[in-house]
């Protein structure tokens, strides 16, 4: 991993978001949505739902194996997409209801990550 | 009656039409009295899903469970034959408990108190001093053996310490069906849990009735979220029951309409997609919602395929399980985004659902009303109630009372 470039070359116009929302488990991944203001949701969405098709299509064409750091990165921002999108066009102006009850139903256990699966 | 009325098929088999239409009483959902009698006639002699083959991987690998309503921990372990054993995590000579891990691998159980050690099959291996006892037979010391059993690869355990039922027999024609779904051939699962001011059947009922989704799933499933006609209720259209076990048949959970929802639609997509590729669709029960007595859900639906176990922890308190169980690990990128939208999806409806529950126990424990109604889309409720109250009465004619 270089500190100029955390995620793969392309990707460039995520690079603001990382920091917060390229958790590497999904019960961190769920934790930093319900934390998260509206604010930070919107910015996020915003500019990533336009690049998420051709990263999915990036990522989807390597094999875990083959990952390196940038595109392990990669994933998991897109990973935290997803519940990002749920916030966005599902829960809308009720995400706080969601993020009450959604702290009552902890994720507490989950399969490996890629990360856990690569060679070492 | 409308078009959506009348696609529902109305449930009124001879076994549905028996349990009648009458209001029923309140009492059996809070009444500490009544719950004392679960515990005893229902949830100590049932047999019930605490896990899956996928945590017991190889000999040596163990499992432990809590099942608070017996004040009980219940070792389940691969012995070196392979075997799936469970045994009390109870040490035979004073009663300590073997362990705190809740999983892990082992070769034996050596209990932190005076080090008797026990094999992964439950007998006593030796003892320090042993001689000094007054013990002829050492294998009356073995662990205390706890019935256990697998169908479709779930573990179930009974309490009892011979079953009046083997699990097969128990779980009767749903068992053979279930055995037919991707959950039989998973390797690996998710979880989430939580914990509610509910009596267990209160909980339990929320999930299988659909008349509450219109109302309590308005950010979710409500029109237009989950949009799918000609059936936008999720009406069942069918209802069966086997013995103490139900089914509900209900199509449903279409794709959002993608200018409402363009990522969370284009993510369904794919999930679909993957779903299909991994051919996993297309089966016969995948509409079909499979309700075990006491407390068990399996979803057929390959999409979104969990379980539900609903446990209780006292008259007004449950403990709700999901589990998503996955065949292999993820493969691709897309896969492991598809698993993590299937899940997070129903999440998001599964925190809509807990969202009334604890205040429908708190109206019923006020003892405002003697009785609930149960409509006809009910009545899976109605025969959740009126298996535990046989079950009871079998039981009190059982103890001479």
């Amino acid at each position: 991993m270089t500190a100029q470039a955390s995620l793969p070359q392309g990707f460039a116009a995520l690079e603001p978001f990382v920091a917060y929302w390229a958790a590497p488990s999904l019960a961190e991944r769920d934790t930093r949505r319900l934390d998260s203001t509206e604010a930070q949701r919107l910015a996020f969405y915003d500019a990533a739902k336009s690049i998420a098709p051709p990263a999915c299509d990036y990522l989807n064409a390597k094999a875990f194996a083959a990952y390196d750091e940038a595109d392990h990165r990669l994933l998991d921002l897109m990973l935290g997409l997803i519940h990002v999108a749920l916030a966005v066009e599902i829960e809308r102006g009720e995400e706080h209801i969601h993020a009450r009850g959604a702290r009552l139903m902890p994720i507490v256990r989950e399969r490996r990550s890629p990360r856990a699966m690569a060679p070492a | 009656m409308n078009d959506l009325t009348n696609s529902f098929q109305k449930p009124f088999s001879d076994e549905l039409r028996a349990l009648g239409t009458d209001p029923v009483s309140a009492k059996a959902y809070y009444d500490e009295g009544w719950f004392a009698l679960e515990r005893e006639a229902v949830f100590k002699r049932t047999w019930l899903n605490v896990g899956h083959v996928c945590e017991l991987p190889e000999p040596g690998s163990f499992i432990v469970r809590d099942l608070e309503f017996a004040r009980a921990s219940i070792i389940i372990a691969r012995g070196k034959d392979g075997e799936i054993r469970a045994f009390h995590n109870v040490c035979t000579h004073r009663g300590t408990q073997l362990t705190q891990a809740k999983e892990g691998k082992a070769a034996t159980f050596s209990c932190p108190y005076h080090r008797w050690p026990f094999g992964m099959d439950g007998k006593l291996l030796s003892a320090p001093d042993f001689e000094r006892f007054y013990i002829a037979d050492k294998s009356t010391c073995d662990l205390a053996r706890v019935s256990v059993d697998t169908c479709a690869g779930l573990i179930f355990v009974n309490l009892d310490r011979n079953p009046k039922q083997g699990l097969k027999e128990f779980l009767g024609p749903m068992g053979e069906m279930i055995s037919t779904l991707p959950i039989g051939r998973a390797t690996t699962y998710d979880e989430y849990v939580y914990d509610i001011d509910a009596n267990w059947k209160v909980t339990f009922d929320n999930f299988q009735e659909n008349y509450h989704l219109r109302f309590v799933h308005r950010r979710t499933n409500g029109a237009p979220a989950l949009d799918s006609k000609p059936n936008p209720f999720h009406y069942p259209v069918a209802y069966d029951v086997f013995g103490p076990h139900r089914m509900d048949t209900s199509p449903g959970g279409g794709i959002p309409e993608p200018e409402a929802k363009p990522l969370v639609g284009l993510l369904l997509g794919k999930l679909g997609e993957q779903v299909m590729a991994d051919g996993l669709v297309g089966g016969p029960h995948d509409q079909d919602y499979f309700i075990f007595y006491p407390n068990l859900y399996v979803f057929g639906n390959p999409t979104m395929h969990f379980t539900h176990l609903v446990m209780p922890l006292s008259a007004g308190k449950s403990r709700g399980v999901f589990r998503f169980y996955w065949i292999g690990d993820d493969r691709t990128a897309q896969e492991r985004m598809a698993r993590e939208l299937a899940l997070s999806f129903a999440r998001e409806i599964h925190v809509e659902d807990c969202e009334t529950i604890a205040s429908a126990q708190r109206g019923i424990e006020s003892g405002a009303i003697s009785h609930v109604h149960f409509q006809e889309q009910e009545v899976l409720c109605r025969h959740l109630l009126a298996s535990v109250q046989a079950q009871v009465a079998d039981y009190l004619k059982e103890q001479g009372q």
